[in-house]
């Protein structure tokens, strides 16, 4: 006999989601966070897309701490020179919310809340070692010399999972299985955020860049979103092109991206809130292990479930849907009266019907165009250069567009060839 | 700001008993790369007289070591019960 229906490790949008629906139906539960308080380890950059927890909780949209509503996403390329970007705003994001920024270690700490509330026990602050084995079985997870059992364990143990890769239930990390994400939360008022952004009533901002000044090989892209009253900045850098410079430090990239002189402007004045770092799943659906086995499943980034195509990024909605899986594998397992193998593997038939490995299977193989010299050094370089020739006044006779990209495709010195075979495979796979 | 000035405005319970990362420092040594130093975010890898030093009280938790080591030096744990980084917002 157990003593849990279910232990999660980790308290976050994975973990408390399975959690509360477990303990919600009755089952008995058990999570364990290692933070204390919960969400003091976690880190994203910081938007929740989706409507996922409303399964969960209908009102969240009130109740959970969210900073603001996406009214305006903005992707682009940042040069030695030059801001290059797209600025998307429609009533259709004020009408219809699709997306909240975030800070986590309140938005977890609700989360969690929500958990105990809905009935499990949530301990704070235990690190749990491992996991317990009966005859090739997870029965619960080890801490020091203790033991506590279970009939399932849901591991949400985010992207860095210790657990996961100890135990041999996934393999170990990559250089392009993951990206290194930097972040700095700075502070300024809730009115020069309105005015410097241009934003009303709770309305926010999300933007990405290709960051193009890099040289080396070296690839990042950064971020910009806006809280209540500060702004989250942040890069996400490419480990193998890192790693093959060999000279750049990862939080130099992080100094020029906010020193940029298109994006220094939007953060002077602030005062440094907080420095943060976190690993980002990068790898897709070839990064996703099994999903299960006898006694455990595996969720949200431990899980590598994350979507990123340069311009949508997306985790934590795909770990929440992971985490209501989870859960819904659980209670059907309690009601049935078997945690057997084919039971569990529920988990897996509700996951290939998620959005979350429907998207990635969608997308397999995306992270080498999203990394690709293509997007971080030819756009960036080619699309300064046509606007340049449409937009400067020089005095010379003005030229047609097809004349100036023409003479702007070989400024940038790129083989021609090469650069409509890498157009193709950017096309079909975005 | 510099590296140390962004950390320095964040909140640790630091554990002066166990260290969560240790490193193996005959493998760093003779290391050809020293990548470690470039990837990790909170500059705790520093080649010092050309000889590396780690300092894991600086430590965010991120595990960008463990997959930066190609060498296999990097033994990577969390912190026990609640110690290391304790951030505010996240």
């Amino acid at each position: 006999m157990s003593e849990f229906d279910a232990i999660v490790v980790g308290a976050g949008p994975a973990g408390a989601s399975a959690a509360s629906r477990m303990a919600s139906s009755g089952l008995n539960v058990l999570l364990v966070e290692r933070g204390d308080p919960p969400g003091s380890k976690n880190v994203s950059g910081g938007i929740l897309w989706g409507q996922e927890l409303s399964k969960l909780y209908p009102d969240w949209e009130k109740s959970a701490p969210l900073e603001r509503f996406i009214s305006n996403k903005v992707t682009g390329f940042l040069t030695d020179d030059s801001y290059i970007g797209i600025d998307f705003r429609t009533k259709k994001f004020e009408k219809e919310k699709t997306g909240y920024s975030v800070l986590r270690t309140k938005l977890d700490g609700w989360l969690a809340k929500k958990a105990k509330d809905a009935g499990s026990m949530v301990i704070t602050g235990i690190t749990v070692d491992g996991l317990a084995w009966n005859s090739k079985r997870v029965v619960g997870i080890k801490q020091g010399n203790d033991i506590v059992t279970s009939d399932l364990v849901v591991l949400a143990e985010g992207a860095n999972p210790r657990i996961a890769i100890g135990e041999g239930l996934r393999p170990p990390i990559g250089d392009h299985d993951v990206a290194i994400g930097i972040k700095q939360v700075v502070k300024l008022s809730e009115p020069v955020i309105n005015e410097r952004f241009n934003l009303r009533n709770g309305a926010g901002m999300a933007a990405e860049f290709s960051l193009g000044f890099l040289k080396n090989g070296v690839k990042a892209g950064g971020f910009l979103y806006t809280n209540k009253d500060t702004i989250s900045a942040g890069v996400v850098i490419d480990i193998a092109g890192l790693r093959k410079d060999n000279s750049t430090y990862s939080f130099n990239i992080m100094d020029q991206f906010v020193s940029h002189p298109y994006i220094a402007p939007y953060l002077e004045g602030g005062q440094l809130q907080e420095y943060s770092a976190h690993l980002v799943c990068e790898g897709g659906i070839d990064y996703v292990p099994k999903l299960y086995g006898n006694g455990y499943v595996i969720t949200g980034d431990s899980a590598g479930l994350s979507f990123s195509n340069g311009m949508v990024i997306q985790g934590m909605n795909y770990a929440i849907a992971s985490g209501i899986a989870a859960a819904d594998t659980a209670v059907r397992c309690k009601n049935s009266g078997s945690y057997d193998l084919n039971q569990i593997a529920y988990y897996d038939h509700l996951m290939k019907d998620s959005q979350a490995i429907k998207d990635m299977k969608n997308f397999r193989g995306i992270s080498k165009v999203t990394w690709s010299p293509m997007v971080h050094e030819f756009i960036p370089k080619f699309a300064e250069n046509v606007l340049n020739g449409m937009f400067r006044e020089t005095g010379e006779p003005k030229k047609h567009l097809m004349e100036i990209a023409l003479g702007s495709l070989k400024e940038t010195g790129y083989d021609r060839k090469k650069l409509i075979i890498e157009g193709f495979r950017l096309m079909r796979k975005m | 700001m510099n590296i140390e000035e962004k950390l320095s405005v964040l909140n640790y319970k630091t554990d002066p008993t166990y260290a969560h990362i240790t490193v193996k420092p005959d493998l760093c040594e003779v290391c050809p790369d020293h990548f470690c130093t470039f990837a990790c975010p909170a500059s705790c890898y520093k080649l010092i007289d050309g000889k590396l030093n780690f300092k894991y009280e600086d430590c965010v938790e991120c595990g960008t070591c463990f997959v930066a080591c190609s060498h296999g030096s990097v033994n990577w744990t969390n912190p026990k019960g609640g110690q290391g980084i304790k951030y505010k917002l996240g």
